[in-house]
Order: structure tokens, then sequence, then C-alpha cells
């Protein structure tokens, strides 16, 4: 661990004022003894660049999954008074609105007899991986809507059921998303690729439902011991990189115009209600809803698979939730007392609304939001509910992932892809890849344990576990 | 001209080496697009880039988005890059083939060019570039 980090209990540490010149605030961040071992200093270094931006309110936090990234570090979770504060894509990443949901189904792992052939027919019916296009054309204005309305203006377009959308994270259409602000390279990027998963670590992953810690909260969000569940995890695409990238390269031209001093220029930022904050945020918003759209039409792919090969009814597929885990939103929360509005950056990091919140849906008043965990290819992933805790320590924001522990490089240089999916089809998972690298590159073994992740959110009460999943079979690009 | 892949835990870091500053941005370019769609051969497919920004660090990250953006979304898999700066102000010409799953799939996408952990500087003769692209 650096110099001068301060321990305060047995999880939570901070970076003082001074660690590295400038910082407004204090950093936090949230560890167990045994995930310290795997911090790097880049990802503290990162924390302290943070606490240095204007506007910041309290702390710049991290989660326990925190590692080192690019302008924020992953897992880094910021506030930014909306009056004098800023907004920056540091604080979210290249892809916007990247994010998580869980689909409930009906059926039980024995009707799964045959499932390498779902895995197989997953992976035809779902474009996966570099240049991967989706059959549907966009219309220029069926995208303008799209960008608008995110997941419901796919529900209306009939790739769901109006209940879908109560599920998701604002509903899945986020409010003050402004298509001016998303430049036509993006929208480009944008009309093949809706209803496609990417690559990397994106994800489509059948799951059993395997414990259950909290039985209440379980049946109200819908799942239940030994329940097949689907998970899938992807984002907005060339449409999110093309936003990201432009502001970006605007944003840079604002940093200095408004005379703003940062220590990392992937911190580029501007004041949130200068024009180009302004514009920044409205693209932001609008690659966001695309992301929403690009689930919940992965999601209609899912279900018909599911629906053809099992005799079951669409209807019986309910989404459990849908959250983000890198975006900017508006939002209020009580800081020393007192209600304040904040842009909150979430940059691998999820929002984690406690029981009471106004913006979930009355049936989680007193449970609080779910909040989905997905672990790596191969772990098990978790369904948790947000909290009181969590709005009071961390503008209501927790984990969003395992975390890797080894490059991408040092992952293929250690392990071979075809050693880890025979692994893995030893333990009962199946795994569909375009090839063999994108297997290694994904090995269970890069990242941090998503249990212990999960344990310590759990026992620092920003999110408290509800169930576990653990994985029958993945698709991946 | 060579490139190598560093460590980097969650994203990916080229360091790039060239004779001429221009040789290390086609370089640089080379090693985004192995990464993203391995086996290209030039084959008939060309586009011309002009890119002008305010300093050489921008300047490749300008450079290096816009072939992240021609390669999405024209579905083309670049292999070889003719690269010429002036200044502030860069030319290129990039040839590669259209792009073939088959052929070019299971590379990893590049989303962006992180200004974080860019550099260029020089070592002896050469120029050296460092890039980290966030896949």
């Amino acid at each position: 661990m650096g110099d001068g980090i301060k321990k305060i209990t047995d999880l939570e540490w901070e970076v003082p004022v001074g660690f590295t010149p400038g910082m407004r605030v204090p950093g936090r961040f949230f560890l167990s003894e045994s995930l310290r071992k795997n911090l790097e200093p880049g990802a503290i270094q990162q924390l302290a660049n943070v606490a240095t931006m204007p506007g910041i309110v309290k702390n710049a936090l991290a989660m326990p999954d925190i590692h080192w990234g690019y302008g924020f570090p992953i897992g880094g979770v910021a506030a930014f008074d909306i009056s004098t504060g800023v907004i920056s894509p540091g604080g979210v990443g290249f892809d916007i609105n990247c994010g998580v949901r869980l689909l409930a189904t009906p059926l039980k792992v024995p009707d799964l007899q045959n499932r390498r052939e779902l895995v197989e027919r997953l992976y035809q019916a779902v474009p996966t991986g570099v240049g991967a296009k989706a059959d549907l054309r966009l219309s220029g204005r069926e995208l303008e809507e799209m960008m608008l309305a995110g997941a419901r203006w796919a529900v209306e377009h009939g790739y769901g059921v109006p209940g879908d959308i109560a599920r998701c994270e604002e509903q899945g259409s986020m409010k003050g998303a402004d298509t001016a602000s998303v430049s036509q390279k993006a929208r480009q990027r944008g009309f093949p690729q809706s209803g496609t998963l990417g690559s990397g670590n994106h994800f489509l992953e059948i799951q059993e439902v395997k414990e259950i810690y909290d039985q209440k909260a379980a049946t109200l969000f819908g799942v239940s011991r030994g329940q097949v569940a689907v998970m899938i995890h992807c984002g907005s695409r060339g449409l999110g990189h093309q936003v990201c990238t432009d502001h970006l390269r605007n944003l840079e031209a604002a940093t200095k115009k408004y005379g703003i001093k940062l220590p990392d220029r992937q911190l580029a930022c501007a004041p949130i209600t200068s024009p180009e904050g302004k514009a920044y945020f409205g693209g932001m918003a609008a690659a966001a809803n695309y992301a929403w759209a690009n689930r919940q039409m992965i999601t209609d792919l899912t279900r018909k698979v599911l629906v053809k090969l099992y005799g079951i009814k669409y209807e019986q597929m309910p989404l459990v939730y849908d959250v983000a885990h890198n975006v900017a939103k508006m939002e209020v929360h009580r800081v020393d007392g007192k209600e304040m509005q904040v842009c909150v950056h979430r940059k691998g990091a999820t929002r984690a609304f406690g029981p009471g919140s106004p913006d979930l849906p009355p049936e989680f008043a007193e449970t609080g939001q779910p909040v989905i965990i997905p672990g790596s290819m191969g772990t098990p992933s978790f369904l948790l509910r947000g909290t009181a805790v969590a709005m009071e320590k961390t503008f209501g924001s927790t984990c969003h992932g395992a975390g890797r522990v080894t490059s991408r490089t040092q992952a293929k240089k250690d392990v071979r892809g075809k050693d880890i999916r025979e692994q893995l089809a030893r333990e009962g998972i199946i795994v569909r890849a375009p090839n063999e690298a994108s297997i290694a590159e994904e090995a269970p073994q890069v990242y941090k344990p998503s249990e212990e992740v999960v344990r310590v959110v759990d026992a620092l009460g920003i999110s408290r576990l509800v169930a576990k999943l653990v994985p029958l079979g993945v698709i991946k690009g | 001209m060579s490139y190598e892949v560093l460590d980097h835990t969650a994203d990916v870091k080229f360091r790039v080496r060239g004779r001429t500053l221009a040789d290390a941005f086609a370089e640089a370019a080379r090693a985004i697009c192995e990464t993203m769609t391995p086996n290209c051969t030039p084959a008939g497919v060309e586009r011309r880039i002009e890119v002008e920004s305010d300093d050489p660090g921008s300047l490749l990250a300008d450079f290096l988005s816009e072939i992240l953006y021609l390669s999405d979304a024209g579905s083309i898999a670049f292999c070889s890059f003719e690269v010429e700066i002036h200044g502030n102000r860069l030319t290129a010409l990039c040839r590669g083939e259209e792009f073939r799953r088959e052929k070019h799939g299971g590379g990893a996408e590049i989303k962006g060019i992180s200004y974080s952990g860019l550099s260029i500087y020089r070592e002896g003769e050469s120029y050296v570039l460092e890039i980290i692209a966030d896949v």
C-alpha cells in the first residue's frame, strides 16, 4: 500500500488531502486485507487525481473492485455539485452505459438436457465479437427515437413486454438525451450494431440460482433456488465509443478554456452548466439510451431462442433488473444533513439505491433496488440489493464486478484457451466464443474472486446479498 | 519499426518504435489493427485520413481514433499505413480489406484511445510511442 494511506476501519481506507497536489477532498476506498495485495499504486494515484477536480463533494470514492483504469480508477465514484462542479468522460469511460441485466425463466436445471444446443443457438442468434452486425437495419429516424427513448423504444417496437421498462434503472430511458450532441460518425457506427453483444468481457450467460441469502428480497425480485436465469452484459457499442471520443476532444479544449488544472488529460472536463458540459451530458445520455435498447433487443433474441427450444412463453421470462455501471447521472443526495443536487459519476460502479428512494418502482420501496454483479466467465455472479448505508456513504453506489488482477497479455501466456474451455466443460459450463484466445483472456483466474468482492460490500452494508448464481453456459465475443 | 504489447491490468498497452515519428505512428496504427482484426492482408480497400490537432499526443490519439471509426463504420480490416506528418497535421493512406468474420474474427474490440499513459519520446535515434487502449 502506498505511503500516507490511512486505515479507517478493517474495510475502509483514506487517501488524505495532500497525497497528490491539488486534492480538494480526501479519497476513500473499501478493501479487505485479502484484496489489498492486488491493489495497484496506479489505481490509488487515479483516485487521488479525481479528488483534485472542481466541485467534488465529500470524497473521491472507490469500490472494492478498484483497479487501474484511465482517468478515474475502475470502481471509481465521484459526485460533483451541479452548480460549481464538472462533468468528465474520464468518469464514465468509452463504453457508456455498459451494464448488466438479469432475466428470470420458469426453467430448472434438469429442463436443460440439451444445454450445448441452447448455447449454440444463442451464439447463432446474438451477434458477438468484432465486426458483428445485427439483422435489423435502423432508419435515421428510428435511431434518433432509440437514442431518446432507450429500452422504451425497443419495447414499443415489439422487442419486449411493458413490464421490462419498470425493471430498468432510469426505466431504461435516461432524461436529458440530446441527439444533436451525437455526431454523424457515432450514428454510422450505431446503425448496424443495435442488438449486438461486442467483445472483451461482454457476455451472455445461462445461470442457475444456486443460493438464496435473503428470501424476502429474492421472492420480490422474482428469483428462487434452482431456477435458470440469463445474464446479459454489454454496452453502447461503437456509437457510445464514438460519443466519448468526440466529446473527450471537445472537453480537452474546454478544460483549457475554463482554466481547469488536472493531473491527467483523460480527466478532461467542463463545468456541468457550460455548453461543453451540457453537450457531453446530452450525448452521453443518448448513448446510454442506445445501450438500454441494445440490451433489450438482445433480451428479445434470447427469449425467442428459449421459447423455441423449451416451449415456454415469452411472458414467462420477466426481467429481474437492468443496471448501468459506466454512467454520469443527475441525482439528489443528502450531504451533511442537507439535500444536494449532484452529478454522480460511476465508472465501473453500480447504483445501489436503498429502501424508499423516490427513483425506484414502488415494489422495491422496502428492499431497495436490485443490484446485479457479474462474475467472470466460470465464476459466480450475485444479486444484491441497495441500502440506506450506500445512500450515506457512497452516493448510493456499490461495486460492479470482480475486477481484473492479470493483464490480457499475461493471461494468454499463463493459460491456454483450450485448457480453460475443457476445464470449464468438466465443471459443466459450456463456453462458446469465436476463438481460444478470447477464452484465455477472460479465464476465471485473471479476476479477483467475485465472492470476496461481494463479501466486502455486504459487510460494509453498501449493498446486501440476495442470491448467488452460477454459470451453466456462456457465449462471448 | 516494431511494437510490443505491455502488461496493463484492465486495458491494452502498446510500446511502439519507429525511425521517424511518421513511421512510429504507422506502426501504432498497425498494432491497434492487428489487435482488433488479425490476419489482414492489403487487398483493394483504401482510405485516406487527414487530422490536425493541438499537439503530437492529441495528433496520435485523433489519428488512431479515426482508424477505429473507419474500421468499425466501414467494416474494414486495415493493415498497412503510409503516414506523413507536418507539424501538427497528419495525412495517412490506410490499406486493408473488407472485414470477414471467418478470416479476421476473434480479435479484441478497441473502444477508445486513452490520454492517460499516452506518451511520445526519443530513445537514441528512434521515436517511441506508448499508448493505452480500452478493450
